[in-house]
């Protein structure tokens, strides 16, 4: 069985690996026998020397802006959930705020924290993790606020053959028909958070995060060390979203259908 | 003493507007202690509506329905009956036995006695080594018995079904309308089970209540003279084929009546 499911594993795996390996092989062998100029295209083996020896300032700018995603995503969850109580207990408002998030979710709302950044003084860090908190607060609000009301009318039905009160309703059959959405929800927005507080840095604010020396190595010319830079934002872009899938496949083994 | 009796009940939905529909009319029926009473008839004829008037998920326009000896209503209060579904409508974030014990939650039983009366009710299924397996991991006719285990968990008086083998193949269905009979004989629970198949009503019932639409009423109540034990002999009996062709020239009566016919054919 458990060797089974490991031969499984390896054949999801492997052609990915020989994929991305590939991938990179013929990069690197284009760069070199084109020669092309490193501000066209990188090598990836110059990209990777300059990771490895920039990595302490790397790891410096991943935290800040990993740092901003985090808090933003936690602060989101924590009002989008709160938020989408709210709303299911109330329809009317439910009316009125599922079209307004829908639409906020539409457009690039993230151009905000231009706003937000004349708000607070320029080293802060907090328009960023506004614009963050704002993105994550509608993707979660939209899909709890889903799973609370859109429950099986047969189950409803039950409860009330039971007598069960309206509070009994919501702990027995809404929160526990939500908490698959609240996953789903977080797997989406942990890396819209990500990308949130890259893009955030664009507008000015301190020149310490991931996105803000993207922008600023590319400005001066050293394109190996933007490159570096973006391979860390997706490490960490990758990171936020593996934590969420695992926190996902933990729930789901602890008796929830996909 | 009488499980169910209601007297002279109407339902109307959307009272005055120009979507009203006359869902019962001026029903009257009694269900007896220990008896079992189906209601069949086309869409629309107001069957379902009659189980729900009984279990006060619906309350009368006019008219009065009363469960062993209470109100309605109270006797909802005092989970005087379990009710299962056409959709099993099992919870899939509870393991089968959590899914029995919910009632009892309800009304505040503690841990050991709610395990001990799932266990009673998983033996009653006949499905005790599935306790601690989730629902989906269960065929539809399993997941139907854990149902039916859960609206008897709190050994309620009456059983309210609504179309519960309405979902399964034929011979699941079979099987379970054995099933039914013998945990109804075990537990002498009076059950009011809605149905669409005539065989099913007839093999289940002491009475079958033959309804029809627009308004609904009931047009005909056949007596099933098959006795207490039935087995899958009961099938063939003639007994039977006579009980099935009643409550067929009951619903066929009311087809021909409805499309302006004589009943010409026979």
């Amino acid at each position: 069985m458990t060797i089974h499911r490991l031969t499984m594993l390896l054949g999801k795996v492997v052609p990915a690996i020989l994929f991305g390996a590939l991938f990179l092989g013929v990069w690197e062998w284009a760069v070199k026998f084109f020669e092309l100029k490193p501000y066209f295209l990188t090598a990836p083996s110059s990209i990777w020397q300059q990771f490895t020896t920039n990595f302490a300032l790397i790891r410096g700018a991943a935290t800040v802006s990993g740092t901003n995603a985090l808090v933003g995503l936690v602060a989101g969850t924590v009002l989008g959930v709160a938020m989408s109580f709210v709303l299911s207990r109330f329809g009317f408002l439910n009316q009125l705020i599922t079209p307004l998030a829908v639409a906020l979710n539409a457009i690039p709302i993230f151009v905000l924290v231009a706003v937000l950044n004349n708000m607070y003084s320029i080293t802060s860090e907090i328009p960023r993790r506004i614009m963050v908190t704002l993105v994550v607060y509608f993707i979660v609000l939209v899909n709890v606020a889903r799973g609370l009301t859109q429950v099986s009318p047969t189950h409803v039905e039950l409860m009330r053959s039971y007598a069960a009160s309206d509070v009994a309703i919501l702990r027995k059959v809404r929160i526990p028909n939500a908490v698959p959405f609240l996953f789903t929800s977080l797997k989406i927005a942990a890396p819209a958070a990500v990308i949130t507080a890259f893009v955030s840095e664009y507008f000015g604010g301190s020149q310490n995060g991931l996105g803000s020396r993207i922008s600023s190595n590319i400005a001066n010319s050293k394109n190996a060390a933007a490159w570096a830079y973006v391979l860390a934002a997706c490490l960490l872009g990758l990171l936020f979203y593996t934590v969420s899938v695992a926190m996902e496949s933990l729930n789901r083994k602890g008796g929830v259908k996909q | 003493m009488t499980a169910v009796s209601v007297r002279n009940v109407s339902k109307v939905f959307n009272q005055g507007k120009p979507n009203q529909v006359d869902a019962l009319s001026n029903v009257a029926l009694d269900v007896k202690q220990g008896e079992f009473v189906s209601l069949i008839g086309p869409s629309g004829c107001g069957k379902s509506t009659l189980l729900r008037l009984v279990a006060n998920l619906l309350e009368p326009t006019s008219g009065e329905v009363t469960v062993n000896g209470k109100t309605a209503a109270q006797a909802r209060l005092d989970q005087d009956y379990g009710m299962a579904f056409q959709q099993a409508g099992l919870f899939d974030w509870r393991t089968v036995r959590k899914n029995i014990e919910l009632p009892l939650e309800l009304k505040g039983w503690d841990k050991q006695q709610r395990s001990a009366r799932a266990d009673e009710m998983l033996q009653l299924v006949q499905l005790p080594e599935f306790g601690d397996h989730y629902p989906w991991q269960l065929s539809g006719g399993m997941q139907q018995r854990i149902a039916i285990a859960r609206a008897l968990a709190a050994h309620p008086p009456l059983l309210l079904m609504d179309e519960p083998f309405g979902a399964l193949d034929e011979m699941t269905r079979e099987y379970m309308q054995g099933e039914l009979l013998r945990i109804c004989a075990a537990t002498g629970t009076t059950v009011v089970f809605v149905t669409h198949s005539i065989p099913e009503a007839v093999y289940l019932s002491n009475r079958v209540v033959v309804m029809s639409p627009r308004p609904g009423r009931i047009t005909k109540v056949v007596d099933v003279s098959l006795g207490g034990e039935r087995n899958e002999d009961t099938r063939n009996r003639t007994a039977f084929f006579e009980a099935i062709t009643a409550v067929r020239e009951g619903l066929r009566g009311m087809h021909a009546a409805h499309v302006g016919l004589g009943n010409d054919d026979r």
